[in-house]
């Protein structure tokens, strides 16, 4: 599915990922843990093609194509979804509307005729489902006055809509009580199929309660300096990040 | 300079000219009006960038042209001419001003309960009382070129009376259409509207230009606006006209106990064009709402001054501009809102936003607040700038390319004003033509 090879990447003339080699297969879920500052966010940012990023060496390479040579819209068409940390608010585009218009880009990109409305509002009810959104919710503008909870679950909803095939969840479960990260990851369950990847960015072990990963990364300072399976992020859990932190210096000095 | 005083000199020998032809009108005191707005008008002259007022238009353009003066016939302009300027699928009172004359076959006024509406010289003679009572009374022409020299020149234009507790569903359309097809004209007109007591009625005005080679029309339209007790007025102004067009034109409210004006502004095309726009709050519990949308391109001029006036205590004034500039377009926002001494709990808000599509476009913004009383809530704030990157972005990410991410953004910050017109037609008009223009804009 996905394929990171030695990426780095500065902001403003600041390295901050220094050489990121990741493998991402089919129907897998990573999670991608670190302490503050260690380039989690940054990497989302990279993979979803945010411009304020130079991508200072290595690839990526997304069913067998380029991704860092594709615009913003080329990913999510391609099927790459990044649910934003801070989900931004559009007063005056509402739900629907932005939804209709992302969902039939995506479908023409796959060669597919706009949904007709009657189906596309059945799709829009079933997906609300999975995310306890109500009818509402999906008819005001986007994300604006939504709580931070509101927020996040309108991410997995869009997520839901665009039926992606590799999705990033860029701290999802930050500033989330547990009945709302509960329904997230829920939703994010839901939608997990054989087919799709997700890539789950956290600073707690939290959500790995709800959405169990298969393969653990732990990232320090732009670079990958431990993976592993599930455990780790008990490990992590019980032993806070000072012991990575204490690996990375050895290794550096090894 | 000398230009200048070839149109004041000119306007001198039409308004001895008109006076000519009032027969039995000379006398009136609407007359005398006129005779000392002429006086003042060739006192104060026409307003250069040297009046604060004036400072970011230059009508000096405008002024050296030579016009022609009404000639007092309407034949010139066919329905199909102005077709494309009527509402659409509404029933409507529609009254057509060509040069400022009352052009009867082009109009349609529906007889209804409650509604005395006419040409404004029809009302000079059958509705004296009431005319004399408002004329010139709120349009303070004084110490106002442009407002002296519409009121020097106001023969005719379009009289509303809605009496007591009549709540007219059918809109009025007001258009002004300015013939300089055969030479370049100017057109005066001037409105006057009052509504009654509890009573309720939607005015739209608009102007258009026909011109043709290097012809330019001037147009000059002010309306002066009443609402007694607990009326209300919703006033749509649509501005959609040709490049080689000029308009200065004004509104001008006075309002009553909690009466309540809603003005929607929209311009979308022309040469200069220069709006006013006050209301005095002049009776308790009154509530004024002005909205207005530019989006302009090419080399067009826009300029809104608007005065919320709270002579009384615990009105409401809630102001709403937006700006969208392309290419070398100019916006002009200048918003005063005065709290006179008496005028406690007011409450008045103000803002002005722009979004800069061009590197060459500008806007001035100036916000005034003059405040004379203690226990007020006012607030103003004014914005310029371009898209937001984040929102751009973020729509981008789910699949929307970077054109129609800006035009979805674009036409979400103007549909905050287009949202304000009650009028479902038009409104719906409004939309689609902006959704039109954004989608050209940002493909060319």
């Amino acid at each position: 599915m996905l394929t990171i090879t030695n990426l780095q990447a500065s902001v403003e003339g600041k390295e901050i990922l220094k050489g990121i080699n990741l493998t991402i297969g089919k129907g897998e879920i990573h999670a991608i843990m670190g302490p503050n500052g260690s380039g989690k966010s940054t990497l989302a940012s990279v993979l979803a093609g945010r411009e304020d990023y130079e991508i200072t060496g290595g690839t990526v390479v997304f069913q067998g194509e380029d991704l860092l040579e594709m615009s913003p819209e080329a990913r999510a068409r391609e099927g790459v979804f990044l649910a934003f940390q801070y989900p931004v608010e559009i007063p005056g585009v509402s739900n629907t509307n932005f939804l209709k218009a992302a969902v039939n880009e995506v479908r023409k990109h796959r060669g597919l005729a706009p949904m007709e409305p009657k189906a596309f509002l059945n799709m829009m009810r079933e997906k609300m489902a999975l995310v306890e959104m109500d009818q509402a919710m999906v008819s005001r503008s986007v994300n604006e006055g939504f709580s931070g909870g509101e927020k996040k679950r309108n991410e997995i909803f869009q997520m839901a809509m665009l039926e992606p095939k590799l999705s990033i969840l860029d701290e999802t479960d930050s500033g989330l009580d547990i009945d709302a990260l509960k329904i997230v990851a829920n939703g994010v369950n839901k939608l997990r199929s054989k087919e799709t990847s997700t890539i789950v960015i956290t600073h707690y072990q939290r959500l790995l309660d709800y959405i169990v990963p298969d393969f653990v990364h732990v990232l320090y300072k732009g670079r990958i300096v431990k993976s592993g399976g599930k455990d780790l992020a008990l490990e992590l859990e019980a032993k806070g990040y000072d012991w990575i932190k204490e690996l990375a210096q050895e290794e550096v000095t090894a | 300079m000398s230009e200048v005083l070839n149109l004041q000199e000119k306007l001198v020998k039409e308004f001895v000219r008109m006076e000519a032809m009032l027969n039995g009108q000379a006398q009136t005191p609407v007359h005398t009006i006129r005779k000392q707005a002429m006086v003042r008008f060739t006192e104060l002259g026409f307003p250069t960038i040297r009046h604060e007022e004036w400072k970011y238009t230059n009508i000096m353009p405008v002024v050296k042209n030579d016009y022609a003066f009404n000639n007092h016939t309407t034949s010139s302009v066919t329905k199909s001419d102005i077709a494309s300027f009527l509402l659409p699928d509404v029933e409507a009172n529609v009254l057509v001003f060509v040069n400022g004359s009352f052009a009867a076959d082009l109009s349609t006024i529906i007889s209804q309960k409650g509604v005395e509406v006419m040409p404004l010289a029809e009302a000079f003679k059958k509705k004296t009382t009431v005319v004399e009572k408002h004329f010139a009374k709120y349009a303070l022409w004084q110490n106002d070129a442009m407002l002296a020299l519409n009121t020097a020149f106001a023969l005719n234009g379009a009289y509303i009376e809605i009496a007591s507790g009549a709540v007219i569903e059918e809109p009025f359309h007001l258009l002004f259409v300015n013939d300089s097809r055969s030479q370049s004209t100017f057109a005066p007109a001037r409105n006057l509207v009052v509504v009654g007591t509890n009573a309720e009625v939607t005015i739209v005005e608009s102007n258009h230009t026909l011109v043709s080679g290097e012809n330019y029309g001037f147009t000059n339209v002010v309306s002066e606006v009443v609402l007694a007790d607990n009326a209300r007025l919703h006033h749509y102004k649509v501005q959609q006209d040709v490049e080689q067009s000029y308009f200065v034109g004004a509104l001008h409210a006075e309002q009553e106990a909690t009466s309540v004006l809603n003005t929607v502004v929209i311009t979308l095309s022309g040469g200069i064009v220069r709006n006013n726009l006050s209301a005095v709050l002049a009776g308790k519990g009154a509530d004024t709402h002005f909205y207005g949308l530019y989006l302009v391109n090419g080399k067009t001029l826009v300029d809104n001054h608007t005065l919320a006036d709270h002579a009384v205590a615990h009105c409401t004034s809630n102001e709403l501009y937006k700006g969208i500039m392309d290419d070398r377009s100019t916006g002009v926002f200048n918003g005063k809102i005065m709290v006179r001494p008496d005028a406690q709990k007011t409450l008045a808000y103000q803002s002005n936003r722009n979004i800069l599509m061009s590197p060459n476009a500008t806007v001035n913004t100036k916000p005034q607040l003059e405040i004379f009383a203690d226990d007020v809530k006012c607030s103003h704030g004014c914005t310029s700038g371009q898209l937001d990157d984040e929102s751009v972005f973020y729509l981008r990410a789910r699949g929307l390319d970077k054109e129609q991410a800006r035009a979805l953004l674009l036409y979400a910050f103007a549909g905050e004003i287009t949202e304000k017109i009650q009028l479902g037609t038009l409104r719906e008009r409004l939309e689609s033509i902006i959704a039109e223009r954004l989608h050209q804009e940002l493909v060319s």
